[in-house]
């Protein structure tokens, strides 16, 4: 008999929540919940009741069964490293962190997959296949850390989902488990399953749907030759130029990236790199068959020169090319040592407008009063303006935020988007509405709906206005949201 | 309102002859035939260029066939960001020549370019032999504009290669088969033009040595852009084509050619012409036949493909022609059965192989006498209650393309 939110206390919804996954695997103590109270963004926290970690889907299908019973939200976590708060916890709900799920499950090299559990690490896949020449594809800067679930949750990308895509390019097959505690397989490894593609609607629905208990991924052969190059230039106009030419010249470079004076200021401090302080630097890896590789580098050596580079530097050997590429990876927290605090932002802008929003940046950052940090995947155009405030000076943290907004409502104004990788989340649910018509999310709204009429996952997410999905089966119950009057039901 | 006007006979969606039918000429007056048929709760079935309309089972009933034809505007060409939007009935053709003006094209190549349409291609999830390199539709979608069942306007993902901002509404509706919306446009990445392309055609070839020559050349790290398997009368034949700049073409082809011949296959760098003509004996083939199905199961299944799916229906459907892509694991068959009771036979044992595998097989064109004896999807798949809740919350009342998809839905 379903119980109203309201009725079940903590304490009873802990005991049953323990009969399912272990005493030791159900945290209600507030020291243990404290540490799920935001994920990779740190503001906005909130308490969850309770935080369980399953250990299987069996285990997962009756923590959703009692969920579901007692009336209580659903927030899915991988490994919290996410930086829009897809993972913050939903007031008076319970967090389900999957991160002891981390099997690898089954490799298959002919046909080129791998089927594994959502707690497994990022770059633990390519661990797990790279002595046989094998790797995963999609890199998010926190690979180290970062679960597969949160990738399929967030659509997850990276530096070189340029000329390889993102996660949902690499997805090939998921278990889920929907509300009530339904089982569904959605995809395989074999190609074109027929109905609607759900796995696609899946991947970045940032835990709105379901669960995800197993996840089956692309493997890629590694490719033969990668040649990796470093250009510096005056300013991001001749960087930008040099982008551009490269792309109009029909390369597809594995990554392009971007850094700015203070983000290349931050990456040095953290790493000891000699990089001169110019005012913008280019980091290419172009990768393929060798003189496929050699080719497209010496050609986009020549582009980058003849748009203005001061410097070429090609890495003499793997450890320093691993070293170029860790200044670039460590820039995000790097920039910690130029500031107390920072905001990271995630836009994108159409390739070609990159050297005219950065001008723009400067222009809005010193309006402002502040300084902004510049770090992108320049080939896609995805923008991580980092912006730099100090939270115990009054205001400076709401002038920060303000800078943000305006940022992202500026890659929309040029046909852009407000998250290119790091999804909508909590924190840019406000902005959905600067992308997207009322018609544009009730429509996807709808598509939530058919998976999660009750709005059991990760309820506060994404849209900017909450809402509920009509015709629910069943006798009326209002949901805890709509009683406590924060939605309306439509 | 648009003015319908009466069907003509070839204008009947697999037997089924429309009331009406609408050709809107923008996307607003294509929003408000939707908006009619809403208010008089009409059926509606949308045609581009009806080259996979033979795809799926037969619609329960058409009130109103709409025609996406004059919907044909490149709204936007950006080259430099490599995008293009454009309208639904847009053909293939068409914005492959706008983009080649710019050394860009579309990395999708289904055959019938002159006729499909870029709606109909991602309605139907249509490719050819470059899905080896560049996927299907859903690889390369990143934006679309719909009109739902009741009327209403409404786009998803954007215009930028990379954006995660929402739920991924373009690849939802790749292969829907027009059960979910209208699509009025589409924007997809673009690549660039390849400088250089050249193919090696082995023959002949076993199914056994095809698929462990196509092991060698992932070992090898070589890239293929379309790797093509081609069983007709007489032996198999295998196309492998190579991309990108003069000199990575060159040596990929020769390290191709060095795998060959270490299999002890004979293998021979076509000249132009004979590139040429082998892709085009490609896509006649696919074209070909009055029954065609869609193959699918795991690449290291060749073998068991072509002995419990490919020959039975060689023989079912009469003078049987099947291509297969052993790189991805997808592939086409067809013939012109004189028989369709044999027919239906030999897609029965056909279907019960790949599913057995973990495949699929469904029905891309056959006569009525054959669909009355053989199920255009096959049994539905594990989620097919999920995909009935996204019908009826997308289409309540079920009025588009009824019956046409997995399912019954």
């Amino acid at each position: 008999m379903p119980e109203s939110h309201a009725e079940i206390e903590t304490d009873e919804l802990a005991r049953r929540m323990s009969a399912v996954v272990g005493e030791a695997h159900c945290i209600s103590d507030p020291a243990g919940l404290s540490v799920y109270e935001c994920d990779g963004l740190s503001h906005g926290r909130i308490r969850p009741r309770l935080v369980v970690l399953p250990a299987s889907t069996e285990e997962v299908v009756e923590v959703v069964r009692l969920a579901h019973d007692a009336g209580v939200p659903l927030v899915p976590r991988g490994s919290g490293t996410g930086l829009s708060g897809g993972a913050r916890p939903t007031p008076g709900g319970v967090v389900v962190a999957l991160s002891r799920m981390r099997r690898v499950l089954e490799v298959n090299l002919e046909d080129g997959w791998v089927r594994l559990e959502p707690g497994v690490i990022n770059l633990d896949v390519t661990r797990a296949v790279q002595g046989r020449g094998w790797y995963y594809a999609p890199d998010p800067s926190s690979q180290s850390i970062c679960s597969i679930g949160g990738n399929v949750a967030e659509n997850s990308g990276g530096a070189h989902c340029l000329k390889y895509g993102f996660t949902v390019n690499h997805v090939l097959g998921a278990r889920l488990v929907l509300d009530g505690g339904e089982v569904v397989d959605l995809g395989g490894p074999s190609p074109d399953t027929t109905g609607y593609d759900l796995l696609a609607a899946l991947v970045g629905s940032e835990g709105m749907l379901g669960i995800v208990t197993e996840v089956t991924l692309r493997l890629l052969r590694k490719p033969e030759a990668t040649r990796t190059f470093l250009a510096t230039f005056p300013s991001s106009d001749e960087a930008g130029e040099a982008v551009s030419g490269i792309i109009a010249a029909g390369i597809l470079p594995a990554a392009i990236e971007m850094m700015d004076t203070l983000a290349i200021q931050a990456a040095k401090a953290a790493t000891g790199l000699n990089w001169p302080e110019v005012g913008s630097i280019l980091l290419m890896d172009v990768d393929g068959p060798l003189a496929e590789a050699e080719h497209t580098s010496a050609a986009a050596i020549g582009i980058a020169r003849s748009a203005g580079a001061l410097e070429v530097r090609i890495p003499v050997d793997e450890a320093e090319r691993q070293l170029m590429w860790k200044g670039r990876k460590s820039a995000f927290a790097a920039v910690g040592r130029l500031s107390p605090n920072y905001m990271v932002e995630d836009g994108v802008i159409p390739r070609s407008e990159i050297a005219r929003v950065l001008r723009e940046i400067g222009r809005m950052a010193g309006e402002a009063g502040l300084r902004v940090a510049n770090v992108f995947h320049a080939g896609d155009g995805n923008l991580h303006p980092l912006v730099l405030y100090d939270a115990r000076n009054p205001g400076e943290e709401e002038k920060a935020a303000k800078l943000g907004g305006d940022i992202l409502r500026l890659c929309v104004r040029l046909g852009g988007s407000i998250t290119g990788e790091h999804g909508v989340g909590a924190e840019k649910a406000a902005y959905m509405a600067d992308m997207f018509a009322p018609e544009d999310l009730e429509t996807m709204f709808l598509v939530r709906c058919a998976f999660d009429p009750e709005a059991r996952f990760n309820p506060d997410k994404v849209f900017p206005t909450p809402r509920l999905c009509g015709e629910r089966p069943g006798p009326y119950r209002p949901h805890p949201a709509e009683a406590a009057g924060l939605v309306e039901r439509w | 309102m648009t003015a319908t006007r009466p069907a003509r006979p070839d204008e009947a969606v697999l037997g089924v002859a429309p009331g009406a039918v609408a050709e809107p000429a923008t996307v607003e007056e294509a929003a408000e035939v939707m908006k009619g048929c809403a208010r008089d709760r009409q059926r509606l079935v949308f045609v581009g260029g009806g080259t996979d309309l033979g795809v799926g089972a037969p619609p329960a009933g058409v009130d109103v066939l709409l025609r996406t034809g004059r919907l044909s505007r490149v709204v936007e060409h950006s080259p430099s960001d490599q995008i293009v939007v454009a309208e639904a009935g847009l053909t293939l053709a068409a914005l492959q020549r706008t983009l080649a003006a710019h050394g860009q094209r579309l990395g999708l190549d289904p055959p019938g370019a002159e006729q499909a349409t870029l709606g109909g291609i991602v309605a139907a999830n249509a490719f050819g032999a470059h899905r080896t390199r560049f996927g299907t539709a859903r690889d390369l979608i990143i934006g679309l504009s719909i009109v739902r069942a009741d009327g209403t306007a409404a786009r998803g993902g954007g215009k930028v290669v990379k954006n995660v901002a929402g739920f991924d509404l373009p690849r939802l509706f790749v292969g829907s088969l027009g059960t979910l919306g209208l699509i009025t446009s589409v924007t997809f990445r673009l690549h660039p033009l390849p400088e250089a392309s050249a193919t090696v055609a082995v023959e002949p070839i076993t199914g056994g040595q095809a698929r462990a020559l196509v092991v060698a050349t992932r070992e090898a790290q070589l890239e293929p852009a379309s790797l093509m398997l081609l069983a007709g009368s007489g032996a198999l034949r295998l196309g492998v084509r190579f991309e990108g700049f003069g000199p990575g073409v060159r040596q990929q082809t020769g390290r191709f050619s060095g795998l060959v011949q270490a299999a002890g296959l004979r293998g021979e760098l076509l000249d132009e012409a004979g590139a040429e003509a082998f892709w085009a004996r490609h896509e006649a083939a696919r074209t070909s036949g009055a029954v065609r199905v869609r193959l699918a199961a795991p690449p290291s299944a060749l073998e068991q493909v072509l002995a419990g799916a490919v020959a039975p229906l060689a023989g079912g459907l009469g003078q049987g022609w099947a291509v297969l892509d052993p790189w991805v694991g997808c592939g086409f068959a067809g013939g012109t059965p004189a028989d369709p009771a044999s027919a239906v036979a030999a897609l029965q044992r056909a279907r019960e192989a790949l599913v057995a595998l973990g495949g699929s097989l469904t029905l891309a064109a056959a006569p009525p006498a054959v669909r009355a004896g053989f199920d255009a999807w096959g049994a539905p798949p594990a989620a097919v209650e999920v995909m009935r809740r996204l019908k009826a919350r997308l289409d309540p009342e079920g009025r588009l393309a009824p019956g046409r998809f997995v399912g019954g839905i």
